[in-house]
């Protein structure tokens, strides 16, 4: 059985195209255009998945009110933003909501698909055992590819999946500096600089929670980012 | 602005005060009406002395005239002695102090003399309307009405002024039959004195002369006050007006700087309305033009506001057809396509970028304050994140060569390392652009007392005159490539040297050769 994705999305066009795209990828899409469609069909049954205009048909906020209902109903459900904005303050407001994603409309379908892609294979093997050369130690740190999940001195660190991108990309390579533009690229996110500033500040107060003595993500001022090797 | 302000200071400074006070000017009508009017009073009081000495003298002349025994005065007979007595006790009764009277016969024999011309005064000298400031006004004004207005001193007094009596014209006019009048100066500097001759006569010849004289001092005495007073009159009423006007134009003059003063912050230099001047409740001139202003700018910043929204607005709106345009584009991509379809594809796709990079660059500037003002302040080293940059540099721009030059003790700045990396970058970007080929682009991060001064500097091309470098939408550099580049480098220079409390300077180098970019930044106290 084909995964279900809901797309709510007030542009008719825009709506058609990404089910299209999706349909055309082997997806069962459903098409809402705005906040009472989507509440009335998905009242009965959550779909697999959420991709989520934040302005809808007269509300400008209508998706993040959306967003916290259906989390409300579903802890593990996907969501993603999809929007028009691209300002930071909507960005940090979607994650903090319970989105999983965020992306702007100018995002490529190709790189879309891809991101839906790792949300679902996250949301499948929750559960499934995961080989050992699907993770990715580096010291106390450990990446689990498949599950898209990462542990510091084995607690988990809840990471969305931009985040999990940027980890990745940091500790692959333990020491080396890695610029904006090759976090941008590795992570696939097309933003501006100071929204990957904000990023790593998120995810160091992320890690930090888990360990208050965390100290691994240097900024190399003037270059980018690195994790700090073990000594 | 600036060039508005230089034309105003190379003009003369009379500011509203100073005009006012010109406008002052026009009470010294007054001092000028008053003296017109003393002088017309002075020659009324002469002619009236005048007149009253005639009178005397004609008086005189009449009591002696047709006396026969006047015949007799030369003689030493007792009818003689008799007679010079009568003319003595004639005289006597008449005469009084301040009035002198002669009388001499057809010889020039003197018969009798009385009064005394000297001890006249006028008005008590010592009273004063004004107080104080007639006194002092008189004790400037003694000596020079003195020299001024009265007639030359002569060294003393004769007791019988030969010029007069002997060989003077009117004695002789009065001897052939006229009355004469004169004035001479008066002995040791005192007021004039008037002379009126008067003939006496026996039958048709001249028997004697009546001379009758008085001191002028009252009248003059009655002057120098009057101007006195006038004066003192005067100068309380300037005073007094330039104090009402000064107060006046001072109240104004606040009034008008306050204004300008609101009117010039009210606009920054991006054009942003930052705050609306307070519109007045005065209901003058003044007031209107306060409420004018705030209302003006009222328009202004909810003109700007639409202009915002609507830039703001269009981004969010053309997004969603590009949004469109790029997903129908992918979907197309998943179909199969004549092959020479593709290079179209890549065509649009680019176009696309560029549409959606100029909508970013659109709201840049204000997407960048934003970020700026809702960044988080915390310490940090600066000496680091310069040290850092630095390094970086040498990898970001191969093709240029940078020396740095860097304290040896840490520079603790509050506010954020990210953001003051990115400065550095924006300079060091700047000065890469500009840097003449093959020279060395210094960058240096100094401790002045308690300020941190990044300075970027590069020889190259200068920068032009007057140009507002860090102001938003300014670019000095020639668009060459596809880039759409809207000047916003420096302008973000600007933005996080003020998030830091700090300013950005652009100077030239003295001889020419190239620029200097200066940050300066307040430091925190290092314990």
């Amino acid at each position: 059985m084909p995964h279900s994705i809901a797309i709510i999305e007030d542009d008719p066009a825009i709506g058609a195209n990404y089910a299209d795209a999706l349909t055309a990828h082997g997806y069962a899409v459903q098409l809402y255009a705005d906040r009472q469609a989507a509440l009335a069909g998905l009242s009965n049954r959550l779909p697999d998945l959420v991709l989520l205009d934040i302005g809808l048909a007269g509300e400008p906020d209508a998706g993040f009110a959306l967003c916290r209902d259906l989390r409300s109903r579903s802890a593990t459900l996907p969501i993603i933003f999809l929007t028009a904005r691209d300002n930071e303050f909507d960005m940090v407001s979607g994650l903090r909501l319970g989105a999983d994603d965020y992306v702007t409309k100018s995002v490529s379908l190709p790189h879309l698909l891809a991101r839906i892609a790792a949300l679902f294979r996250r949301a499948q093997i929750g559960a499934a055992t995961t080989t050992a050369e699907d993770v990715l130690t580096r010291g106390a740190l450990s990446i689990d590819l498949k599950r898209f999940a990462v542990a510091w001195r084995e607690q988990p660190v809840d990471l969305t999946l931009t985040e999990f991108w940027l980890v990745h990309a940091l500790a692959r390579f333990p020491g080396h500096v890695k610029n904006r533009d090759q976090l941008m690229a590795e992570a696939h996110i097309v933003v501006d600089d100071s929204t990957i500033t904000s990023h790593i500040k998120r995810m160091r107060r992320k890690f930090v929670a888990v360990d208050a003595m965390f100290d691994r993500i240097d900024t190399v001022y003037g270059m980018g980012y690195r994790w700090q090797a073990d000594v | 602005m600036a060039g508005g302000r230089l034309k105003q200071a190379a003009l003369p400074a009379l500011g509203l005060r100073g005009k006012l006070i010109l406008v002052a000017l026009v009470l010294l009508v007054i001092p000028w009406a008053g003296y017109s009017y003393i002088k017309a009073s002075e020659q009324l009081l002469r002619e009236q002395q005048e007149r009253q000495l005639t009178g005397a003298a004609r008086a005189i002349a009449a009591a002696l005239n047709d006396r026969p025994r006047l015949a007799t005065l030369r003689e030493k007979s007792s009818d003689g002695e008799a007679a010079r007595a009568e003319v003595r006790a004639l005289v006597t009764a008449v005469a009084r102090t301040g009035l002198r009277i002669w009388v001499i016969d057809n010889q020039l024999q003197l018969i009798a003399v009385a009064g005394d011309i000297a001890g006249t005064t006028g008005p008590d000298p010592g009273a004063t309307t004004f107080g104080g400031i007639e006194r002092v006004v008189r004790a400037v004004l003694r000596p020079l009405l003195a020299r001024w207005l009265d007639a030359p001193a002569l060294p003393s007094e004769e007791f019988i002024p030969n010029d007069v009596v002997f060989g003077g014209r009117e004695v002789e006019r009065a001897l052939d039959g006229a009355v004469s009048l004169k004035r001479r100066p008066g002995p040791g500097g005192s007021a004039p004195i008037v002379t009126v001759t008067h003939p006496v006569w026996i039958g048709e010849t001249v028997a004697g002369v009546a001379i009758v004289e008085e001191s002028t001092g009252a009248n003059v005495s009655f002057r120098d006050r009057a101007i006195e007073r006038l004066i003192a009159v005067t100068l309380i009423a300037f005073g007094a007006a330039a104090l009402v006007l000064l107060l006046y134009a001072s109240r104004i003059s606040v009034r008008l700087r306050r204004l300008r003063d609101e009117a010039e912050q009210a606009i920054d230099s991006r054009g942003h309305v930052r705050e609306l001047v307070t519109a007045e409740h005065a209901r003058d001139e003044i007031g209107d033009l306060s409420r004018s202003f705030s209302l003006a700018l009222t328009r202004l910043a909810n003109y700007n506001a639409y202009l915002e929204n609507l830039a703001r607005r269009l981004e969010h709106e053309l997004r969603t057809p590009i949004a469109v345009i790029r997903s129908s584009l992918d979907n197309l991509q998943l179909k199969p396509l004549p092959p020479d379809a593709a290079v179209y594809l890549d065509r649009a796709e680019s176009g696309l970028q560029r549409l959606d990079m100029a909508l970013t660059r659109m709201t840049e500037a204000s997407r960048l304050e934003q970020a700026v003002r809702g960044t988080e302040r915390e310490r940090f080293d600066a000496t680091a994140v310069v040290a850092g940059c630095v390094a970086g540099y040498a990898a970001a721009f191969p093709q240029s060569l940078f020396a740095a030059q860097l304290p040896q003790q840490p520079v603790m700045l509050s506010g954020a390392p990210d953001l003051y990396a990115q400065l550095l970058d924006k300079l060091a970007a700047n000065a890469v652009d500009f840097a003449a080929a093959g020279s060395v682009i210094e960058i240096v991060l100094a401790l002045r007392s308690t300020t941190a001064v990044l300075t970027v500097s590069n020889r190259g091309a200068l920068l032009p005159e007057e140009l507002r470098l860090f102001e938003s939408m300014q670019s000095a550099r020639r668009e060459t490539g596809p880039d759409i580049h809207l000047g916003l480098g420096l302008y973000i220079v600007r933005l996080i040297a003020e998030f830091h409390h700090g300013r950005a300077i652009a100077t030239n180098f003295a001889d020419g050769s190239g620029v200097q970019f200066s940050v300066e930044i307040p430091t925190l106290i290092v314990d």
